[in-house]
């Protein structure tokens, strides 16, 4: 890797951690001088609001996939669906995933054996 | 010595919180650290992208760009870009973070999947635990991270050889995390319809080409999705809160 790639790994990641940085220390800030009011009420709504929209774009985004084919689209749609039956009865994090990218794996192992 | 085992506990209850955020972590840094060598990087470069950069999709972005010749600055852009996103998530649980000095270098690992479990569990802390909660979560999260991409360069090859398929299929992961991030958020048809077409417009974007701007863009439709609803509850005397 070269000194200029370097440099540009370095800047992304100074980058990175002032875009998580510097807002929180904005929000400290204004919240002493909301001293006294719920930490909650203090945060402007539309930071509260474009957390979630962010996530739900990224699922979006990464909901498409590599080969958009017929068989990929498939595999994604039971994946999805066994990602979401397993959160309803879980309501955790790990285990849902597990199961989604297994029955997205197993749609795509059995259309490869057939 | 049962002091310190109570010193230790805020530790250990975010390190065993954070075990679930590995089944989404490894996968997709196994992912990482495979397709980094294929663009050309070593291992202990890919190693060093992850430690430093620590942040999923922009170092996909990253590795792809500067593999396909891209200026340095524009990689740099985009990276910060994607990574945008990110600065909703500090405001949003400063008010349950202490008085500590240590907050501020502990913000490098938060990432979208420590933000939403944080988010879920400071306010339920007391809060003497929660800076401990918060490092052993997050560092679980890091070193998660930098050990899947470790064994993706390293033995990403083998693997595929092994497991063709396995390329195809662990990327997966990231969008079935994404999911369970945003299933909860839909608590209303006003928050229905501002995800959901978050999520729709995204899907168009990325595919007609456009995956980088579609995030923010697709977010901003979202919220005006989320303000037209409001004003038109107004209008009619209601609220779907």
């Amino acid at each position: 890797m070269s000194n200029a790639l370097w440099l540009a790994v370095l800047a992304s990641a100074i980058g990175t951690l002032l875009l998580r940085l510097v807002p929180l220390l904005w929000m400290r800030r204004r919240l002493r001088q909301h001293d006294g009011e719920n930490g909650s009420e203090a945060l402007p709504q539309w930071l509260g609001i474009l957390g979630p929209l962010m996530i739900a774009a990224l699922f979006g985004v990464s909901l498409v996939p590599r080969h958009p084919d017929a068989l990929s689209w498939l595999a994604t749609l039971i994946g999805v669906a066994a990602t979401l039956i397993t959160w309803r009865f879980t309501r955790s994090l790990g285990w849902p995933i597990a199961a989604g990218v297994t029955a997205f794996g197993a749609v795509v192992i059995l259309a490869g054996l057939v | 010595m049962s002091q310190q085992a109570a010193s230790l506990r805020p530790w250990l209850i975010g390190l065993r919180e954070a075990i679930p955020l590995l089944g989404g972590y490894v996968p997709v840094a196994v992912s990482f650290g495979l397709i980094s060598v294929q663009a050309g990087f070593s291992p202990w470069e890919a190693v060093a992208v992850s430690t430093l950069i620590y942040a999923g999709a922009s170092q996909f972005l990253f590795v792809g760009m500067v593999a396909g010749g891209a200026p340095l600055w524009l990689v740099i852009a985009m990276t910060l870009l994607i990574n945008l996103r990110h600065v909703v998530y500090g405001p949003n649980l400063a008010p349950w973070l202490t008085a500590s000095r240590w907050w501020p270098w502990l913000m490098h690992g938060l990432t979208d999947q420590v933000f939403a479990l944080a988010h879920h569990r400071l306010p339920q802390l007391p809060e003497a635990q929660r800076l401990g909660w918060f490092t052993g979560a997050a560092l679980l999260a890091w070193a998660s991270w930098i050990a899947g991409t470790a064994l993706g360069a390293v033995a990403g090859n083998w693997l595929m050889a092994r497991w063709p398929l396995l390329g195809e299929i662990m990327p997966f992961a990231l969008p079935a995390l994404f999911l369970v991030l945003v299933v909860p958020r839909f608590t209303s048809w006003r928050w229905s319809l501002a995800l959901g077409s978050s999520i729709l417009v995204a899907l168009l974007c990325t595919l007609a080409g456009y995956t980088n701007l579609g995030i923010p863009f697709a977010a901003a439709c979202g919220a005006l999705c989320f303000y037209l609803v409001k004003a038109d509850t107004a209008r009619a005397g209601g609220d779907d809160e």
